[in-house]
């Protein structure tokens, strides 16, 4: 019986993706979001966390960039 | 067609849309006839005025052979237009052969106001009454000056020194498109067809500002033919000169104020007598964009440190570059703002894009770095770019995963569904996996059903 | 972490007194405000009004005016003004220059920069009337108010010493008059018998300022107020009591501080020392600029000048020691540079040979007769251990000598305290600082204005460029992105001290670094430097791609060797340095740099390292634009995307960009098809090289630190530092005095306040 899951597929390029892997790594068992690595550019995640891997892609990208005081 | 088409080329194009009846008594004023003849393409032009005094119909072929094969384009355009404008009617005889016949009542008063002139239905007035008028330096500044108050109040900039008279709900009206409200406690923000309204030259604003004018007349309880009637005369009126308010009919009047509002006219009050002053964005409603030849100064330099310095007085120009700039001074003649990352986030999100705001720079670079080549440094205009792709390196999209598939062929027949229905995501056909966007969930359902039996 | 520039606020009250006016802040400031970065974005608003300078009156004629002055000190400067060139030498004289890009320049009037505005010569009615000149609008009365209270007491006090005699000279008597009355300085002075008047004042005239640029700008009128008071009144005081005379005279005092000029020319008891510049020594429109700054009224004034890399400071060095013709003590930062200094007086100075000298380790020379020069590292004046006996000798020497000049080459890398010690312990009559880049990265360079003297000069690097003095470097930004084996590691939180080797050791940034080695060796038959500060990195490529390194524990023989062949050799086309290579070292050959690490976010040493290449090669009408090599420097900073980095790299970039040069972000290097003869091209070599990253200890891959080696600077010893993310940011040697920004560790921000005891006394009367 084909088997169908809800969630949120991601395409994304390879450092994203370890990001997205690496912060799913970093939370306890209860709060694991991805259902799925389905290669290194595409994962499959639960459907509610797309706003939660955006806000921390954000963050991220504000650590390493430098933005020239006014 | 989109709802809000921001591009709104010409008048004319409007005045084309109207419907057959309003159009043939549009033409009962030789003025619209004129303005109608100065608007058409060269090639229409000319066809006009080589049938002005022919009678009947005249077959379609014929009048392809006045042109040459490799200008069979502008011949289609030519012929679209004026059967746009019902200045050619088209008549289909027996064997489907096509002729056109010239609007009679459009070639009766064209003939007429060639021969005779037009007559405008007021004079001005004359100066021994008017005592003090404006001088054309006085009416231009007072015209920009209110045009950009105007816009300010549009965008609803907190710049806006006085507010025009307009209802709040015309405002709305014209704000339609413009700008949008997330949710109500939200400030509304100017949306991307917003962005690039603000970037168009004057009369293309002006014109889509008209445009939205005239087609909500008809909850204000006026007729559009009579309002486009009266702009496309008051075009023909002489800027600088007073016209005795007295020969406006009520229609008129209530849209003559409006006009004032948005700097087309200046009104005056004498001892006895009101009067109004047609300023030059009056006189420039029916000179078709095509041909505008007078293209704003740029006013822009931006360094390759990523600071911009905008040699500018509006508070308008400062407004725009806010959009996507950090504005950092501002000097009686010149704004100094830095283009950042973080502000250019702010306009990326309001949906303006790195495109926009690079032709933007480049449209109006100043003068002195107009020539230079690339007007915008490479390095911002690279790294702007590089930003917004920052932005768009990952995608989400709701989906479904299908897996266990029973059979090969059940998980082949899956994917081409998928797929003719363009929702195929991906897939991995050695572990037989599939993602499918979510809209046909519902579809890949029943099919996957129909497989089983 | 980093929200705290990022929220950092345009607070600045009108003419804030603290250091953010100088134009180069350094990293702390932006951390310290974050606690209060949050309050101010709230008062954006207020801010923007603040900012709006639109209701200053335009004067009918602007168009003709070059520039635009704001309430707080903001000038913008429109380099496309006819009266540009004029406008230039007169705001750089009074302003810190904040950037000078193409079109327009932004700077900053400070209590600093007004200060050497008035020790140049400068007069506040002249400072004002001018500005008033140049500016489309009126000026804000906020500004000339603030022209008016920072130099109502700067400038008004000389400290001259004649005949071997000290005077302090003022043409105020009343000034004279207040100093007096303060108990230290009256004690301090001699009366002598010929007095006039009854103040007691010596009168004589001073010589009025030959350059007079400036004054075109002015009217006949505006000229009899700055030409009128040429007369100068003085008091003689007790030699002994100096240092002490002029403490009082600070800011935190009495608030006269004093410039030191040097009546050379009239000092009769220093013996002279002949020599004159050779005929072939011609020094450019800007080295004669900076000069006619310095000896502007016939005697030698104190200060810094300020010029590129490749510029010619050597020049501008050796000509002030002809004109002052004097013994002179010429202090560089190591003892290749001491070889280059000797090197550069000979070249351009008729000076003998044997009244020059070398003291360094390995050169303990003396110089014959009464009067020389003596070349010598800032270390070997300052030491304070032990020395061999012959050392002991020679610095017995120097202390006791009365030296015409004082010359203090790279200023900008000498620790203050060092500074203060060298300082006290030679006697000089004039000091001249030289730098390149005046970007202090701590907060000593404000010492400096006061222990050396203001700047006297500095100049604009487009200009040079555009003038074909120096290189037209094109520079890139490299965007090398992580592998996914390397980036997964590099987000590992156990590999927070390896995140520096990871993103180093990038292989994609290893690849873009070999591709562009054997594109500028091969296709253009170029000189390479490739700059790593981190040793492991270092090690690593230069044996992987066969090439030779040098770096602190290299030793003098090796490293002499190495130049030499790069220099002459065809096979040697490229070196790999350290940051020993920085400063100082001269390689003129070089046209290429590839740095693939550096020291975190410090400014100056990317502005020193592009120097390096800076000096101009090849013919000048090839170089000028549109010749047929218009760029034929090249300068590539690699960067791994989506690390930190990033934040460093742009960072770093700011000085340079300021001075109007820019980085073209190049993100496909190497190209596609270029892919398997490099190194790294498959994985599993890239595997066994993130092991080995990953395997090397803390220790291993930690920053080069540079340690002060007692009384010899050239013996580095590099030892590899534990490697902490913290000390890999803040290398303690003596070359960088740069702070850890601390971008890893938060509320570091919260740890480092603002104390407003440290800061500068010029500042603190403003502060608060």
């Amino acid at each position: 019986m084909v088997n169908a899951t809800k969630g949120l597929f991601i395409s994304c390029d390879i450092p994203m993706g370890q990001f997205i892997i690496n912060m799913n790594a970093s939370l306890p068992a209860s709060q694991k979001f991805i259902i799925h690595v389905l290669d290194p550019t595409h994962l499959f995640v639960q459907p509610h966390v797309g706003e939660m891997i955006r806000s921390a892609m954000s963050e991220f990208r504000d650590q390493n960039s430098y933005e020239k005081p006014a | 067609m989109p709802q809000v088409r921001i591009i709104a080329k010409n008048f004319m194009d409007m005045v084309a849309s109207l419907p057959a009846m309003k159009l043939d008594r549009l033409y009962h004023n030789s003025f619209i006839c004129e303005a109608i003849l100065r608007s058409l393409p060269p090639l229409a032009k000319k066809y006009v005025l080589q049938m002005i005094y022919m009678e009947g119909p005249f077959p379609a072929k014929s009048l392809e052979e006045w042109v040459l094969a490799d200008g069979f384009s502008k011949h289609k355009v030519a012929i679209d237009r004026l059967i746009q404008l019902r200045v050619f009617m088209e008549t289909t005889e027996r064997k489907k052969e096509t002729s056109y016949r010239i609007n009679p009542t459009f070639q009766s008063n064209l003939q007429k106001h060639l021969t005779s002139g037009g007559v405008l239905p007021r004079e001005p007035m004359p100066s021994n009454i008017t005592v003090r008028l404006p001088s054309l330096e006085e009416l231009d500044a007072y015209a920009l000056e209110q045009w950009e108050c105007f816009l300010l109040q549009l965008i609803n900039s907190s710049q806006a020194e006085k507010l025009t008279n307009f209802s709040s709900s015309m405002i709305r009206v014209f704000q339609r498109g413009l700008l949008s409200q997330r949710d109500n406690k939200d400030a509304p923000r100017l949306t991307e067809s917003g962005f690039q309204f603000l970037l168009m030259d004057t009369n293309a604003q002006l014109w889509y500002i008209i445009r939205e004018y005239i087609s909500n007349s008809e909850e204000r309880g006026v007729d559009p033919a009579d309002l486009i009637s009266f702009l496309l005369e008051l075009s023909f009126h002489i800027m600088g000169e007073a016209y005795n308010m007295n020969t406006l009919n009520e229609i008129q009047r209530t849209a003559i104020k409006d006009l004032a509002d948005l700097g087309l006219i200046k009104l005056q009050q004498g001892r006895k007598e009101s009067w109004f002053i047609p300023t030059k964005l009056a006189t420039n409603l029916s000179v078709s964009l095509t041909d505008s030849s007078t293209r704003k100064q740029g006013f822009v330099v931006v360094e390759t440190n990523f600071r911009m310095y905008a040699y500018s007085t509006s508070k308008l120009h400062c407004e725009i570059l806010r959009l996507f700039s950090r504005i950092e001074y501002q000097l009686p003649n010149l704004i100094v703002g830095a283009i950042t990352k973080e502000s250019l986030y702010t306009a990326f999100e309001n949906g303006i894009t790195a495109e926009q705001i690079i032709g933007f720079l480049q449209q109006n670079a100043h003068p002195r770095v107009a020539e230079r080549i690339p007007s915008v440094p490479e390095n911002v205009t690279d790294q702007i770019r590089l930003w917004e792709s920052d932005l768009n390196r990952v995608e989400m999209t709701l989906a479904h995963l299908y897996d266990e598939f029973p059979s090969r062929d059940v998980f082949d027949a899956a994917c081409d569904y998928a797929r003719e229905w363009g929702g195929l995501l991906w897939e991995d056909s050695k572990k037989m996996r599939l993602v499918v966007k979510a809209e046909i969930h519902m579809q890949m359902r029943e099919f996957l059903r129909g497989q089983k039996q | 972490m980093g929200h705290g520039e990022k929220g950092r606020p345009s607070k600045k009250p009108k003419f804030s007194s603290s250091k953010d006016d100088l134009p180069f802040d350094d990293d702390d400031t932006y951390f310290a405000d974050a606690a209060a970065a949050e309050d101010d974005l709230r008062d954006g608003d207020k801010e923007a009004k603040k900012r709006d300078f639109s209701k200053l009156e335009l004067k009918p004629d602007h168009d003709n005016r070059p520039l635009w002055a704001c309430a707080d000190g903001r000038i913008f400067l429109e380099t496309f003004s006819s009266l540009y060139k004029q406008a230039y030498d007169f705001l750089i004289a009074i302003a810190e220059p904040v950037c000078r890009p193409e079109s327009m320049h932004e700077y900053s009037l400070t209590p600093h920069s007004l200060y050497a505005a008035v020790s140049v010569g400068l007069e506040t009615e002249t400072i004002v009337a001018v500005l008033n000149k140049l500016s489309k609008t009126k000026l804000p009365k906020e500004m000339v108010d603030f022209i008016y209270a920072s130099t109502a007491n700067y400038g008004k006090v000389k400290l001259v010493l004649k005949k071997n005699r000290y005077f302090i000279e003022s043409p105020f008597p009343e000034v004279l008059k207040t100093l007096l009355k303060d108990e230290v300085i009256g004690r301090s002075r001699i009366r002598s018998e010929n007095q006039h008047g009854n103040d007691g004042f010596m009168i004589s005239k001073a010589m009025g300022e030959i350059e007079t640029s400036h004054d075109e700008l002015l009217n006949g009128a505006e000229l009899a107020v700055a030409a009128e008071e040429k007369e100068a009144h003085s008091f003689e005081i007790d030699p002994s009591q100096v240092e002490n005379v002029k403490q009082r005279c600070l800011p935190n005092a009495l608030n006269y501080p004093m410039l030191e000029e040097y009546d050379f020319r009239n000092d009769t008891v220093n013996p002279d020392l002949n020599m004159e510049l050779k005929p072939c020594a011609q020094p450019r429109p800007y080295q004669e600029k900076s000069l006619s700054k310095m000896f502007g009224n016939g005697r030698a004034r104190s200060g810094i000048i300020v010029l590129p890399c490749g510029a010619g400071k050597s020049l501008v060095g050796v000509s002030a020691a002809c004109r002052i013709k004097k013994s002179c003590l010429c202090l560089a930062t190591n003892a290749v540079s001491v070889d280059q200094w000797a090197f550069q007086f000979r070249l351009w100075s008729t000076i003998q040979e044997e009244q020059i000298c070398r003291f360094t380790s390995d050169s303990k020379e003396r110089f014959q007769g009464n009067a020389g020069v003596v070349v010598t590292t800032y270390n070997m004046v300052a030491f304070g251990g032990k020395r061999s006996e012959e050392s002991e000798k020679i610095i017995e020497e120097i202390r006791n000598r009365e030296w015409g000049l004082l010359l203090m080459d790279e200023v900008h890398v000498v620790p203050a305290h060092m500074f203060r010690k060298v300082i006290s312990l030679t006697k000089s009559h004039c000091k001249l600082g030289l730098t390149a880049t005046l970007v202090r990265e701590d907060e000593r360079i404000t010492d400096l204005n006061f222990l050396i003297g203001p700047k006297l000069y500095e100049a604009n690097w487009l200009d040079l460029v555009k003038g074909g003095f120096i290189a037209n470097v094109q520079c890139a930004e490299v965007w090398c992105p992580m592998t996914k084996e390397f980036f997964a590691e590099y987000l590992k939180k156990e590999n927070s001290k390896k995140k520096q080797a990871l993103y180093v050791m990038n292989p994609n940034k290893f690849r873009a670094c070999e591709f562009l080695i054997r594109f500028h060796e091969q296709q253009r038959g170029d000189k390479i430097i490739v700059f790593a500060d981190n040793l492991f990195a270092l090690t690593e490529y230069a044996m992987k791609l066969r090439k030779p390194m040098i770096y602190g524990a290299t030793s003098h023989a090796e490293r002499t060797k190495i130049l030499q062949a790069f220099k002459t050799s065809r096979e040697v086309n490229t070196i790999f340095l350290s940051k020993v290579g920085d400063n100082s070292i001269d390689i003129p050959e070089a046209n290429v740099i590839i740095q693939i690490s550096s020291h975190a976010g410090s400014r100056r040493q990317e502005a020193q390292r592009l120097g390096r290449i800076l000096r101009a090669k090849g013919k000048l009408q090839d170089r000028m634009a549109g010749g047929k090599e218009e760029y034929n420097a090249f300068f590539y900073s690699l960067v791994s995307t989506d690390t930190q980095e990033m934040y460093y790299s742009t960072k770093r970039q700011q000085f340079l960009i300021d001075q109007g040069y820019s980085f073209k972000v190049i993100t496909s290097l190497p190209p596609p098809d270029s892919g398997a003869d490099l190194s790294y091209h498959r994985l599993d070599e890239q595997l066994a090289l993130l092991a080995k990253v990953l395997n090397a200890g803390d220790d291993q891959v930690g920053l080069e630190q540079l340690e002060e080696d007692a009384d010899d600077i050239t013996l580095h010893k590099a030892r590899r530092s534990a490697g902490s993310m913290s000390a890999m940011s803040g290398a303690s040697g003596m070359v960088y005095m740069e702070y850890s920004t601390g971008r890893n560790k938060q509320g570091l921000a919260k740890s480092k306040p603002k104390d407003p005891s440290k800061r500068h006394y010029l500042f603190k009367k403003r502060f608060g």
